[in-house]
């Protein structure tokens, strides 16, 4: 599999445990959600997280204001080139129309900076990087996609498709997706590690783990009425409270590899 | 609150991707949305428009002032969907005290110009808290996420618009040579009732086909929100790993 493919999935073995889920999920399909899955050569499958109309909208206005900035500065810049002028002007119009986005979208970043700053990225369907032509054919097609004023058919086209694809985006097979976010570390505590009470599935692990991570930023009762779900693991089955909510925490460092 | 009802995939997710899996969630339960919203909507749309005739800048007015009622329709069909729940328009019949004719004065006029009305609307519509503790909850709520709120309403604000120029363009598009409408007339205050009526059906056209779609992304937002003050995906994976 190509390496860029695989950093999309990448990241630590609890990113790849969690995708792992979602994969299971997806394939049983009996719960909502935007990602698409390719599934490559090998049988694995990638996740990939579509991007909606709303990231895009900002994206696609950032670099139009860079484009348009771009424009003004070469035209104050160019005020002595006399007859030429207008044409340089003109080159340059049609040169940042078309092959801004081209440029960067094949540059190793895969995104315009107006892209980049929303975290987004275009790669082709099948999870690949973007190929050159691809990339030439989505953004020729954003002609269409602007009619029949506006970027008309472009909305629609976003509102009304599951993968939140342009018309471009369909001729060219190509997909604009958000990258994935970071994994929050769970905060190494000083509490002392306990072995869980029961053989854990890599699944049930990562939930532990998660809930370690995010259990500063829960308000305690929520953190104990969690921990009691998961009192099986801490020995104290059925039961619930502070000791119940440290014994699970302890779990998870012991999980973490703290002996 | 019971999670493994719940009908969405719960993973974390950026601000933006949430009003995605809004987007995503409306288009799952399309036929079920529009056929309640229209039930909503059309009369409204159709009052709207037989103001013309008193001003030609009523029916626009009109419609934009009515979004936060029509929003409280489409809000209904969402929320239940969220948790598999199919709704029809004798169910919205049954809910119309609290649907439609419950905290009328505020949304018409405070919540109107709310500029994150969309993020912020579930806490008034389906949290069902009184005033003091509703304060706290907003706040609560609204915590490093009203920007991406204020974000929602303003692309969805220039898209209605860029929709609403692509639709009246049409009419320039399919006019015969020689007889387009003026559009200069428009702005030297003469009389030139063709193009503002256009300009009032199209607003009508995309109000009934995009306002869903706005409500939908809000919704998204703040489910995240409360996914993540809660954990609501630890606890589902929890039910699943050990509630057996």
């Amino acid at each position: 599999m190509n390496r860029d493919a695989a950093s999309h999935v990448s990241g630590g073995v609890l990113r790849y445990q969690l995708s792992t889920i979602n994969c299971q999920l997806a394939v049983n399909n009996a719960v909502l959600d935007t990602a698409v899955y390719a599934e490559t050569p090998e049988g694995i499958l990638i996740e990939l997280r579509p991007a909606g109309i709303v990231a895009r909208f900002y994206a696609f206005s950032i670099d139009f204001a860079i484009r348009i900035g771009i424009f003004f500065l070469a035209s104050f810049v160019s005020a002595g080139l006399g007859m030429l002028r207008l044409a340089f002007l003109f080159i340059l119009m049609f040169v940042l129309e078309w092959f801004y986005p081209v440029l960067f979208e094949l540059s190793r970043w895969g995104a315009t900076p107006g892209k980049q700053a929303l975290g987004l990225k275009v790669v082709m369907d099948n999870g690949l990087p973007i190929t050159p032509a691809a990339s030439l054919t989505r953004n020729l097609l954003r002609f269409a996609d602007f009619l029949p004023l506006m970027y008309g058919f472009a909305f629609v086209s976003m509102l009304m498709r599951k993968d939140f694809k342009r018309l471009g985006d369909i001729a060219a097979a190509t997909l604009v997706v958000h990258q994935p976010l970071p994994v929050p570390k769970p905060a190494q505590q000083d509490i002392e590690p306990l072995a869980p009470a029961r053989t854990l599935a890599p699944q049930d692990q990562a939930a532990i783990i998660a809930l370690a991570a995010r259990a500063s930023r829960l308000t305690p009762e929520r953190l104990d009425e969690l921990a009691a779900i998961a009192a099986p693991v801490a020995g104290a089955e059925g039961k619930s409270g502070p000791e119940v909510t440290r014994r699970v925490l302890a779990v998870a460092q012991w999980l973490l590899g703290k002996r | 609150m019971r999670v493994d009802a719940f009908a969405i995939k719960l993973r974390r997710r950026g601000n933006m991707e949430a009003a995605d899996l809004g987007v995503r969630l409306c288009q799952s339960v399309a036929r079920q949305v529009y056929a309640c919203y229209l039930t909503a909507a059309l009369p409204v749309i159709a009052i709207s428009l037989a103001c013309f005739e008193l001003a030609t800048w009523l029916p626009t007015l009109l419609m934009w002032w009515l979004k936060p009622w029509l929003d409280r329709t489409v809000l209904f069909v969402l929320s239940r969907a969220a948790f598999a729940q199919r709704t029809t328009v004798a169910d919205l019949l049954r809910a119309q005290r609290h649907v439609w004719w419950s905290q009328l004065s505020s949304t018409m006029t405070i919540r109107r110009l709310s500029p994150w009305r969309s993020f912020t609307q579930p806490v008034f519509q389906l949290e069902g808290l009184a005033a003091g503790l509703r304060r706290r909850r907003l706040s609560q709520i609204r915590a490093g996420t009203t920007g991406t709120g204020l974000l929602i309403t303003n692309a969805y604000s220039i898209i209605e618009l860029s929709l609403v120029v692509a639709l009246v363009s049409l009419v320039f598009w399919f006019a015969p040579t020689g007889m387009e409408p003026d559009l200069s007339a428009l702005f030297m205050n003469d009389e030139e009732t063709q193009v503002e009526l256009a300009i009032a059906i199209a607003y009508a056209i995309v109000i009934a086909g995009l306002e869903p779609f706005y409500v939908a992304s809000g919704f998204g937002l703040y489910l995240n929100r409360r996914a993540e003050l809660e954990a609501w995906d630890i606890e589902q994976e929890f039910r699943r790993a050990f509630a057996r």
